[in-house]
């Protein structure tokens, strides 16, 4: 235990320190994108070109199947994406863009239904259900789970099915056990009493054939 | 030729029936030779069919005008090659694949069942041939891919130039294969509960055919998306499409089930649960190939309007029905061995990972009927597309992202606070650390961190286990780090399997980050000579070629792109305009890298050689489509059985002086 520790805490950080940089890099590769794309266009016709971008994609191609006026390649398409861009750098907002638009072509222009009156229905119901369903969610696990002496009483039906645990040593080192354990599991019923230690678990399963090896060689 | 091929459809309709009758009728009566008998007739079905489908192949080949499907699909200025995707093109062509699929499949299942499941075989038998009587029966009366025009034209309409990519040859086979495989282990786990085996005899066999339709689904998904990122020239690859979302919603199922039948795998727990999920999922992928096939929506992928769509929507509803039906027949039955230990375990994590998956499910189908209801209620049309389901979805994705950094680290039965808290440390700090890094560099969307740093939970999850696990490998048996890993992921592949294809999802959800957020898009015309700038990149546009071409015009555009005065690449863009179609179809020119996509594609030819193009700086994008290969080397390897003596033998002949009980493992 001399200098194995330090080695592995320095191996741990610098594995740690490559991920992080990869990963930031990744963000930052996507940052820069951001920073560079604020208006630059735009920007002298009055308007962001980014919120046309973002206003286009909210309004329905009214000729073409299931596609909004910034994907749909028609004459009218590009007109209407025109009119948007006029009327931003008229200083109007997206909302009173939006309204135009649903006014002239009727709701169903619009890419989402909009969150007032009846349609509010269709925005609220899936917050509803999602809450609706992780709540049932909750209360099965609640009324599944055993507690105290039932647990002992479930103990032989798991040996029935194979699977072993060992409870008190799981404080000690709950990361690697959950590692080893699920190795175990697949090797555990036919090998003697799982989870003596930590790592022997892990790997046991190569051992006969290693042996076999070198008692070959 | 292709009167071969209607009869055969008709023989194997009449097979597809008897083997129904037979094993049904065998196993009532307890009648082995009929069984035997139907089970047989199965791999007739699967022969019959594929002869329907060679004559198909034929008619196209030798350009046989006479039968509509060819004339409609085709025409002699069509390389060969395009049969492959001519040949589903159309409604009756998708059935006829669709059909042969799953024959082929159920006489694969039929032909060595594992002795558990030999029981309930035949009315696994039944319920397969009865999905695939039901496309035959289609086929016959209503949308027959052999039906005869009256006259001989000289030349077809042609094939759809959109179809003609590569994306093509794999994206509908790969997708329509997925839904229907979704009948496999739903026939798995229905044919158990009617022979009244409730308990885990089918499970071993329903998550390999789960999973088997699960990555055919994912590939034809991710597939999908690169066709339109490459072709439909928008520069997006998802839009909520309601066909796209109604192959969503059984994959979504399908997600929910291969993890959750791990539960009833290892601890015997969720049976009742796994028999609903895969009857869901099941019922999702009908509803997928109403969508797709019946035609009854507006979509990119209404290539073929058809009356289909009441006899889909039939067959749905029994598809759904009668499973519930059997399912509260038999519900005094199934009783789980099993109970839960904790609120904190892995069980319990992947019983809230299969309500967010469910949820995510519901909010998709309520998107799509949510127009119906509004007509009803209100009279008023209104749509309902991609900002509801990002806004509605999005944050659902992150519950799903977040599970999916935890639960893996919760160990089965029960973990203590303190022991879950230990487990997170590092992965958690991690991912903390990401997005404080992120923060720092000026990072201000919230959602984007919040994905970021989710990905890296993950990511750092995954990566610090198998660096644990390789490492202690190392230390006791002396591999190296290298052979330690594969090792590690060799002896548990059902998990480490799952964690390759749960980096392909952080990989995936990169991309769709990263062009959300960060992406840049411009619309600009340019004349020949015109420079523009976007980003860092400098793009000089030359001029534009036009190549009349037998069936349609090019025109190929010519555009260099300089970053730092220093040129990178010629991209070649290019629009072809189909004036038999009416239509154009653009090929987008793409400078991918791993950073980002520089995305060039014409959407207008003016005059004077001036092109409108459409211009997008994709970030990160790179790696969704990489994450397609990966995600299928993660199914394999959770899939390769572990069938170690055998494999130990093999790479060390000596070693069979071992006793090979010692070495046995359960399957999977």
């Amino acid at each position: 235990m001399d200098i194995r520790a330090p080695v592995k805490a320095l191996t741990s950080l610098v594995c740690f320190l490559l991920m992080i940089v990869a990963l930031s890099l990744a963000g930052g590769v996507a940052l820069a994108q951001e920073t560079g794309s604020s208006g630059e266009q735009g920007e002298e016709a009055g308007f962001d070109e980014a919120e046309a971008i973002s206003i286009d994609r909210m309004i329905m191609c009214p000729v073409c199947p299931a596609e909004t006026i910034d994907q749909a390649q028609v004459e009218i398409a590009r007109q209407m994406r025109q009119m948007v861009r006029e009327m931003l750098s008229r200083g109007e907002t997206r909302d009173e863009i939006l309204d135009f638009f649903a006014g002239n072509y009727g709701p169903d222009i619009l890419a989402a239904p909009p969150k007032s009156g009846f349609n509010l229905l269709a925005w609220i119901l899936p917050g509803v259900a999602v809450v609706v369903l992780l709540g049932a969610g909750l209360l099965v696990i609640r009324s599944m789970t055993v507690r105290g002496v039932t647990a002992r009483e479930a103990e032989p039906a798991l040996a029935a099915i194979g699977a072993q645990d060992d409870l008190p040593t799981y404080d000690l080192t709950p990361y690697l056990e959950a590692v080893d354990r699920d190795l175990g599991l697949d090797i555990g019923p036919l090998e003697g009493p799982a989870g003596q230690s930590t790592t022997g678990q892990g790997v046991s399963s190569e051992e006969p054939s290693e042996e076999g090896l070198s008692r070959d060689v | 030729m292709s009167d071969l091929g209607a009869i055969s459809l008709w023989i194997a309709l009449a097979l597809a029936c008897y083997a129904i009758a037979g094993s049904v009728l065998g196993k009532l009566r307890v009648a082995p030779p009929l069984v035997e008998s139907s089970r047989r007739a199965v791999y007739l079905v699967a022969l019959a069919l594929l002869v329907a489908t060679l004559s198909l192949v034929a008619s196209f080949i030798t350009n046989d005008f006479e039968v509509a499907y060819v004339a409609h699909h085709s025409d002699l200025a069509m390389p060969a090659r395009f049969t492959w995707v001519a040949f589903y093109a159309g409604n009756e062509g998708s059935m006829l694949y669709i059909a042969f699929a799953l024959a082929a499949v159920s006489a694969l299942v039929v032909w060595r069942p594992q002795a558990s499941l030999r029981d309930t075989m035949p009315y696994t038998t039944a319920i397969l041939m009865v999905v695939v009587a039901f496309f035959v029966a289609v086929m016959g009366f209503m949308a027959n891919p052999f039906e005869k025009l009256p006259f001989v034209p000289l030349d077809g309409d042609g094939i759809n130039p959109l179809l003609t990519h590569l994306g093509m040859f794999l994206h509908p086979p790969a997708l329509m294969a997925g839904l229907v495989f979704a009948a496999v282990p739903f026939a798995f786990a229905l044919g158990s509960l009617i022979g009244g085996k409730t308990g885990d005899e089918w499970v071993d066999a329903g998550r390999i055919w789960g999973l088997v339709a699960w990555a055919l689904l994912a590939t034809g998904l991710l597939l999908g998306s690169w066709w339109a990122y490459t072709i439909l020239g928008w520069g997006g690859f998802w839009f909520w499409d309601p066909v796209e979302n109604a192959a969503l919603m059984p994959w979504l199922g399908l997600t929910a089930f291969i993890h959750s039948i791990m539960v009833q795998k290892r601890r015997g727990m969720f049976r009742m649960w796994n028999i609903l999920l895969i009857n869901v999922a099941f019922g999702l992928a009908l509803y997928g190939m109403f969508m797709n096939r019946g035609g009854p929506v507006p979509s990119v992928h209404s290539f073929g309007a058809s009356s289909l769509g009441w006899t889909f929507l039939l067959f749905l509803g029994v598809g759904v029905i009668v499973p519930l039906i059997v399912f509260f027949w038999r519900y005094p039955l199934i009783k789980s061995v099993q109970r839960l230990d904790s609120m904190i375990s892995r069980e319990a994590a992947f019983l809230i990972n299969n309500l967010l998956l469910l949820a995510v499910a519901f909010v998709t189908l309520w998107g799509s009927v949510y127009p119906l209801i509004s007509r009803l209620f209100t009279g008023d049309e209104i749509t309902v597309a991609r900002p509801f389901y990002d806004q509605v979805n999005g944050p659902l994705f992150l519950g799903l992202l977040f599970l999916m950094g935890v639960g893996p680290l919760l160990p089965w039965r029960r973990a203590t606070l303190a022991g879950v808290g230990k487990a997170l440390l590092w992965p958690g700090s991690f991912a903390v650390v990401v997005m404080a890094v992120l923060l720092l560099l000026g990072m201000r969307e919230p959602y984007a961190i919040l994905a970021f740093g989710l990905g890296a939970l993950v990511a750092g999850g995954i990566f610090i286990e198998w660096f644990r696990g390789a490492r202690s490998r190392h230390r006791s048996m002396g591999e190296s780090y290298p052979l330690a890993w594969l090792r590690l992921v060799a002896a548990n592949r059902p998990r480490y399997g799952g964690y390759i294809v749960h980096l392909a999802v952080v990989m995936v959800a990169l991309g769709i980050v990263g062009t959300t957020f960060f992406g840049t898009q411009r619309d600009v015309v340019l004349a020949p000579g015109e420079s523009f700038t976007i980003e860092d990149y400098e793009l000089r546009y030359l001029g534009t070629v036009e190549r009349p071409l037998g069936n349609r015009t090019e025109f190929v555009s010519t555009v260099e792109v300089y970053r730092d005065g220093k040129q990178l690449k010629t991209l070649n863009p290019q629009r072809d305009f189909y004036p038999s179609f009416n239509m154009a179809a653009t090929r987008a020119a793409i400078r991918s890298t791993p950073v980002e996509d520089l995305y060039v594609v014409p959407s207008e030819n003016l005059a004077d050689g001036k092109v409108g193009f459409r211009i997008l700086v994709n970030p990160l994008i790179w790696w969704m489509w990489v994450a397609g290969p990966v995600l299928v080397l993660g199914t394999l390897v959770a899939l390769w059985p572990q069938a170690s003596p055998a494999r130990a033998r093999a790479r060390a002949p000596v070693a069979s002086e071992v006793p090979a009980g010692s070495r046995a493992s359960p399957v999977g």
